[in-house]
């Protein structure tokens, strides 16, 4: 549950930042060319202005005077200028190429070899400026050039330092809003999808509780009145269905019960009153075979009505702690007297207490169907072999022996009910009561013949929700 | 003793009524709750029997009502239903008992037995059982029969208490299993007739009296005289 709140907030978290980055690259694309447009301009003009002047003024000893001054007073207007505390002016300079080449006029930091060595290395046009890079600085300059009339070339070169710099503060700027509205856009979306997820996670759990038996409670629902609640609000009408067809079950498989249990009982009161009444041997024993007779239909009626309702997954228990291992010693003691009649040895494999959680009454019946197919359909000289183990968190109930195993016919439909083998006397429940009671309980039997022969009967039922199941020497 | 029994079926009622009275209860019959109501007004009873079917009014509705009026004796539960309610089982921790349709009469004779017990005030408990020459000590887990210790097995000992308890009177194989092995099971093999037959065996020894008889299709009763 938690992987899937991450999963959808991590998503919709790299979504944000993908559109949200994208976006911004765009506008510094635009930032950047708009600052280099009016860099241009400003270029393009001062250059003109400066080459103006250098026209204008005669070519005599104070030329280099005063076209020096002009250009220290452009390099005062820059624009995007952040800073001014350096009183020497490095981010401008001005050169003035003769035209064979060699430097007539230099303004600015340094002597101008490198800057004059680039630029013969570069073509630069009138009216198209470029950037360049020169040797000894990082930072490239933008440089706009004008052809004077004798020939020479005036260069006018901004560096591109405050430019950048206005952009890197833009980006710091961004990156540091940008991740603060990522990381909270990531803890509201992940705040709010695992809410709800919580609340579904809280359905699907009261959901399994409600498993098989119990059918009175509800999933949580919530005042809200989105795709969540309106699955609780579902959910909630489904049970409410399947508890009253439950319901509904439950009556006919009482009224059944009750409409022939009532005459079963007057029948076996009256038998008994006559058989008290009986005087003679002779007399006795119809009413006596007659009263057997009704007390083996009435166990089949009560295993027809439990294999039934288990079916339909309407088995009602009432659970209560319960000790495997202590049950089955009392069974074997009820037990082992007959199987030694019948010459079949009984072993107890156990690796001591094992606590479930179970309707004693249905459980005491269920092991009791096990100790008696057992005691029926093995022949004489056979050794049953019960294990009691704890195995995946389950409480493994395993009865295994030596005899003919189950016949084919009877194997395909062991679970269904009313198959018995052709020798058999029951009225052939056991398996199918067994697997009932056993699936009510939310656990699995599978029966199958060994390879070595013998049947193999396994019940897992779960174990008891505590802490005293720890393996204890025993 | 006198008996409250409420049952609607009338040939379930009939017979009840015949056998308890037979037993030695004076029987008052109801068909209905109201009836059973009335009755309960105009004379105390020592025990009830309450069928939970009743045509007016659910049984457990109709032992809580008494329960209010003020009658305080043990009730036996008659259920038809299958599985037992949970409200028969809190009624049962309340020192009632239960019991499921169809049934055999020694075993509702012997539950109702087994309340007027619990609810009179028990004497000195007595920590040894004679029954003819058979005398088991309930202390020392011993049994002996004219004199010569019987070598019993504590489960058989505690089957022949059980029997010796009931001396005299019919125990069916359901109630020796409830109360000898503690469950309420109906095993479809002879499991308890071998049981019996070995205690017979060590019990009844050759040229002695037979103690412990068969009643076929009843269950088994331990000779008292």
């Amino acid at each position: 549950m938690r992987s899937a709140a991450w999963r959808i907030s991590l998503w919709a978290t790299l979504a944000f930042a993908c559109g949200t980055m994208l976006v911004f690259l765009f506008l510094h694309r635009f930032v950047a060319a708009d600052i280099q447009r009016r860099t241009d301009a400003w270029l393009s003009g001062e250059v003109e202005v400066l080459g103006d002047v250098a026209g204008h003024t005669p070519k005599d000893a104070l030329y280099g005077a005063v076209v020096g001054e002009v250009a220290e007073l452009a390099a005062k207007e820059v624009p995007n200028r952040l800073r001014s505390e350096s009183s020497s002016n490095d981010s401008v300079f001005f050169l003035q190429a003769g035209r064979d080449g060699s430097l007539k006029l230099w303004v600015g930091a340094g002597d101008g070899v490198a800057n004059l060595k680039a630029i013969k290395a570069n073509e630069i046009l009138p009216d198209r400026p470029r950037d360049l890079n020169v040797n000894g600085f990082t930072i490239p300059f933008r440089v706009a050039s004008i052809r004077m009339d004798d020939g020479s070339h005036i260069y006018l070169g901004l560096s591109e330092r405050d430019e950048l710099r206005v952009l890197r503060y833009l980006r710091n700027r961004f990156v540091g809003w940008w991740l603060l509205l990522v990381l909270f856009g990531f803890g509201i979306v992940f705040f709010t999808t695992r809410r709800m997820l919580t609340h579904v996670r809280r359905i699907s759990e009261a959901a399994s509780r409600i498993g098989h038996s119990d059918l009175n409670t509800r999933v949580p629902t919530t005042e809200r009145n989105d795709e969540v609640a309106q699955l609780a609000l579902t959910l909630n009408g489904m049970l409410d269905r399947i508890e009253s067809s439950m319901h509904q079950l439950h009556t006919i498989t009482d009224s059944l019960a009750h409409d022939l249990r009532s005459p079963l009982t007057a029948i076996r009161g009256k038998l008994e009153m006559s058989l008290s009444a009986a005087t003679q041997i002779e007399q006795n024993e119809p009413i006596v075979s007659a009263i057997e007779e009704l007390d083996r239909l009435t166990d089949f009626l009560n295993k027809s009505l439990d294999v039934a309702e288990a079916k339909a997954d309407a088995l009602r228990l009432s659970r209560t702690e319960l000790d495997l291992d202590e049950l089955l010693r009392v069974m074997i003691d009820l037990y082992e007297p007959s199987m030694s009649e019948k010459g079949t040895q009984l072993r107890l494999r156990s690796a001591g207490p094992l606590k479930i959680e179970a309707d004693a009454g249905l459980i005491h019946r269920m092991i009791a169907n096990l100790f008696d197919n057992e005691l029926k359909h093995l022949p004489a000289g056979c050794t049953v072999t019960i294990q009691l183990r704890v195995d995946d968190d389950t409480a493994l109930l395993v009865f295994e022996d030596n005899g003919p195993g189950f016949a084919p016919e009877v194997r395909r439909h062991l679970f269904e009910g009313r198959v018995k083998g052709s020798g058999s006397n029951g009225h052939g429940l056991g398996l199918a009561f067994i697997d009932a009671v056993v699936r009510a309980h939310g656990g699995r039997v599978s029966a199958l013949n060994r390879d070595e022969g013998g049947v193999y009967i396994s019940v897992a039922l779960p174990l008891a929700a505590k802490e005293e199941n720890l393996p204890v020497a025993h | 003793m006198r008996l409250l029994l409420v049952e609607d079926e009338p040939d379930i009622r009939r017979f009840l009524q015949t056998s308890l009275e037979e037993a030695g209860y004076q029987v008052g019959a109801a068909a209905d709750a109201k009836t059973a109501e009335n009755l309960a007004t105009e004379g105390t009873f020592d025990i009830l029997i309450v069928d939970l079917g009743l045509p007016d009014k659910d049984g457990i509705s109709l032992i809580l009502r008494l329960r209010q009026m003020g009658v305080s004796a043990p009730v036996l539960i008659l259920s038809a239903r299958r599985s037992v309610d949970d409200r028969v089982r809190g009624l049962e921790q309340g020192g009632d008992d239960y019991l499921t349709k169809p049934f055999a009469l020694a075993e509702l004779l012997a539950r109702l037995r087994n309340l007027l017990k619990r609810n009179r005030p028990s004497g000195n408990e007595s920590t040894r059982l004679r029954v003819l020459d058979l005398e088991l000590d309930l202390l020392r887990r011993e049994a002996s029969r004219s004199g010569q210790v019987l070598q019993l097995t504590p489960q058989e000992f505690v089957l022949l208490e059980y029997l010796c308890r009931n001396a005299g009177r019919v125990v069916t194989r359901s109630m020796i299993l409830d109360m000898v092995w503690g469950m309420r099971i109906q095993p479809d093999t002879n499991v308890v007739d071998v049981h019996i037959y070995r205690l017979r065996g060590k019990v009844d020894g050759k040229g002695q009296q037979p103690l412990i008889r068969t009643l076929r299709g009843v269950g088994y009763v331990l000779k008292d005289r």
